[in-house]
């Protein structure tokens, strides 16, 4: 292994529990990446507190809240539920199935089709907060959470593969979640393309959508790319198989730099998942090759 | 843009949201007395009590080091003495809220940003530069793509991301929309005075977006989500007015320099105006920018609920300093679409 990568993974395990920002209140979202980091990188035994604090953040009906002393909105119960899964043993089982539950009884709102939005207003995913829309990033996260626990099949991921696949632009690429606004085509990002192509992953997509998202995410990122959106696009890629040589060098300068700047462990962490030898951020299950009805 | 902004800002103002306007003591007060004169004086007397505030406009401005000579001199024309916050917490608010090194003119403009600091920083105030892009998680990648990295870096000023700070709820002040509380950021809570610091654009959704609506931003996404949709399923212009009537002290900055027309706040067209506005009521700025664009005040829903509420908004209580207004007027291009019509005092240009 890279000396930085191991400086930056002894990072991690010493202080798995992390906010956004160093220095920062531990929250959800950053805590359950390190510890799936950690179990990507072979360091499981050093995520137990980590998988603890998502443990005593969870609520009793089943979700996570953004930090454990904030038990609302609860968008990275799926995020939990993907750490809990890597454990190297089963004591997080029943905090997996409860948030299971939960995650299968939340929803976006919906409504009827209008021709001022382009996407399908119909399509059921998951919400950022309660009561509000579906968008990509909770949706993707759930759908991950969900094939990880063996519910690829299930009617809620399919649904939500089929939202992902829809609001992808057309010239590739998606946002939060907007594909066009009054007639007019909005812009795409790379980090919700890098986590929706991650949730994408092994689905079929006959329109293409997938395919044009994929070739628009490869071209868009270089080692001058912001650190999460670099990590995500990476992982995104790694997930259709599609490795870049330049990979380890582009994460180490962003490494660096996050060293030299905002010494984020949330940044660290999703560095240390990009540069993860696993074929995608949930390899440690094996998805069967599933076809969009 | 969310299913439920469509809705909500589609629908009117009504009347019975008009109707749960706060009631403060100057309105008791001045009721009273207009039960004792008689209805034919009230309305003196309500015209007489009616809230006023200053407007500083100056013209003939660009990105360059002379901004910061501008904004003192437009700060202390409507009394605001820079040196009246040595030693306090003073957070600058730009509009970061979907940046693209492509489109420069949607975001607020580094120099603004620097010129404004640099102001406070003069005068001994502690300046820390805040936001939570609305539309995306990435922020790093906003403060790069909007240039304010470099910026901050060249400045060595300090940077709060408001999407993930630690919050702390706040009574909604204002109760307009049906949120009890607001939770806001530490730096925002924390400030002794929050500086909306906007881009003048037209909105595809609510007609204009400037001082007001800026103060989306620091609403934290970690708890409303990328876009701030909790917002949006409120109100748009119910929330606008709460967040406002909900903050700590402000007042308005506004880069009306490279503005935006058309399909704002994202995908619109630049317009070179080169303004700069100043006010400590940021609903006599936004009428203000209103008029810069010709669109009438009164048409946009968030000021319609703000007005002599949060602030004046009629052409006549905005006492102007600097330039006057009517003479600086350029139609801005709006989407010809229907909920969007009544912007305009006349027929203007629209776009489709």
């Amino acid at each position: 292994m890279e000396r930085w990568l191991e400086e930056a993974l002894d990072g991690i395990a010493s202080q798995p529990v992390c906010g956004y920002y160093a220095g920062q209140t531990p929250a959800s979202e950053p805590t359950a990446l390190a510890a799936i980091a950690l179990a990507q990188h072979g360091r499981s035994s050093c995520a137990h507190a980590a998988l603890d604090y998502l443990r005593d953040a969870q609520n009793s009906d089943g979700s996570v809240g953004v930090r454990r002393e904030e038990t609302q909105p609860a968008w990275p119960t799926a995020l939990a539920i993907l750490a809990w899964k890597l454990a190297p043993d089963l004591r997080y089982e029943s905090c997996a199935r409860r948030g299971e539950n939960w995650l299968l009884a939340a929803r976006g709102k919906t409504m009827a089709r209008t021709s001022d939005l382009g996407h399908d207003t119909t399509l059921v995913g998951w919400p950022w907060a309660a009561g509000t829309h579906s968008w990509i990033e909770p949706t993707a996260f759930a759908v991950l959470a969900l094939k990880a626990i063996g519910q690829s099949h299930h009617p809620r991921t399919r649904e939500a593969v089929r939202l992902l696949v829809d609001r992808q632009i057309s010239g590739g690429g998606c946002n939060y979640g907007n594909t066009t606004c009054l007639g007019q085509t909005l812009l795409p990002h790379i980090q919700p393309t890098g986590i929706a192509l991650t949730a994408l992953a092994g689905e079929a997509d006959d329109a293409g959508n997938i395919t044009a998202s994929l070739k628009w995410l490869s071209e868009s990122i270089s080692e001058m790319t912001p650190t999460t959106s670099l990590c995500w696009a990476l992982i995104g890629l790694r997930a259709h198989a599609l490795q870049l040589d330049q990979s380890l060098p582009w994460l180490q300068t962003v490494y660096q730099r996050v060293r030299n700047t905002d010494r984020s462990p949330y940044k660290t962490a999703l560095i240390l998942l990009a540069a993860a030898n696993t074929t995608s951020l949930t390899s440690y299950h094996d998805f069967e090759k599933v076809t969009s009805p | 843009m969310s299913v439920s902004e469509l809705e909500r800002t589609k629908a009117n103002v009504s009347t019975h949201e008009l109707s749960t306007c706060q009631v403060n003591r100057r309105t008791l007060l001045a009721g009273s007395a207009a039960v004792a004169i008689g209805v034919s004086g009230w309305s003196a007397i309500r015209h007489a009590l009616a809230p006023r505030a200053p407007v500083f406009i100056a013209r003939n401005q660009s990105y360059d080091s002379r901004l910061e000579r501008t904004l003192h001199d437009g700060l202390v024309s409507v009394g605001i003495l820079p040196a009246s916050y040595q030693g306090k917490r003073v957070l600058l608010k730009p509009n970061l809220v979907e940046p693209s090194r492509k489109i420069p003119h949607m975001t607020t403009h580094p120099a603004m940003i620097l010129a404004a600091a640099e102001v406070f920083r003069r005068a001994g105030a502690e300046v820390v530069v805040g936001e939570g892009p609305g539309h995306i998680r990435d922020t790093e990648m906003a403060l790069v793509e909007s240039g304010v990295a470099e910026a901050l870096h060249s400045a060595d000023l300090r940077f709060a991301d408001l999407n993930y700070e630690e919050t702390r709820w706040t009574k909604n002040s204002g109760g307009m929309c049906g949120l009890a509380g607001f939770h806001f950021p530490r730096s925002v809570v924390e400030a002794d005075l929050v500086v909306s610091l906007p881009k003048m654009k037209t909105h595809h959704w609510v007609g204009v977006t400037c001082a007001m609506k800026n103060l989306y931003g620091v609403i934290p996404g970690i708890k409303y989500g990328w876009p701030k949709n909790v917002l949006h399923h409120n109100g748009i212009p119910q929330t606008v007015y709460d967040i406002n009537a909900s903050l700590p002290k402000t007042i308005g900055i506004v880069d009306a320099i490279e503005c935006m027309e058309g399909d704002g706040p994202i995908m619109g067209s630049a317009k070179w105006m080169g303004l700069v506005l100043v006010g400590t009521n940021l609903a006599a700025v936004d009428a203000t920018a209103c008029r810069l664009m010709d669109v009438t005040p009164e048409a946009v829903s968030y000021l319609r609920l703000a007005a002599d509420r949060l602030g004046p908004i009629a052409n006549g209580r905005v006492d102007q300093r600097g330039e006057a207004w009517e003479s600086l007027a350029s139609s801005f291009q709006v989407l010809d679409k229907p909920h969007l019509q009544a912007l305009r005092p006349r027929p203007g240009i629209k776009v489709s």
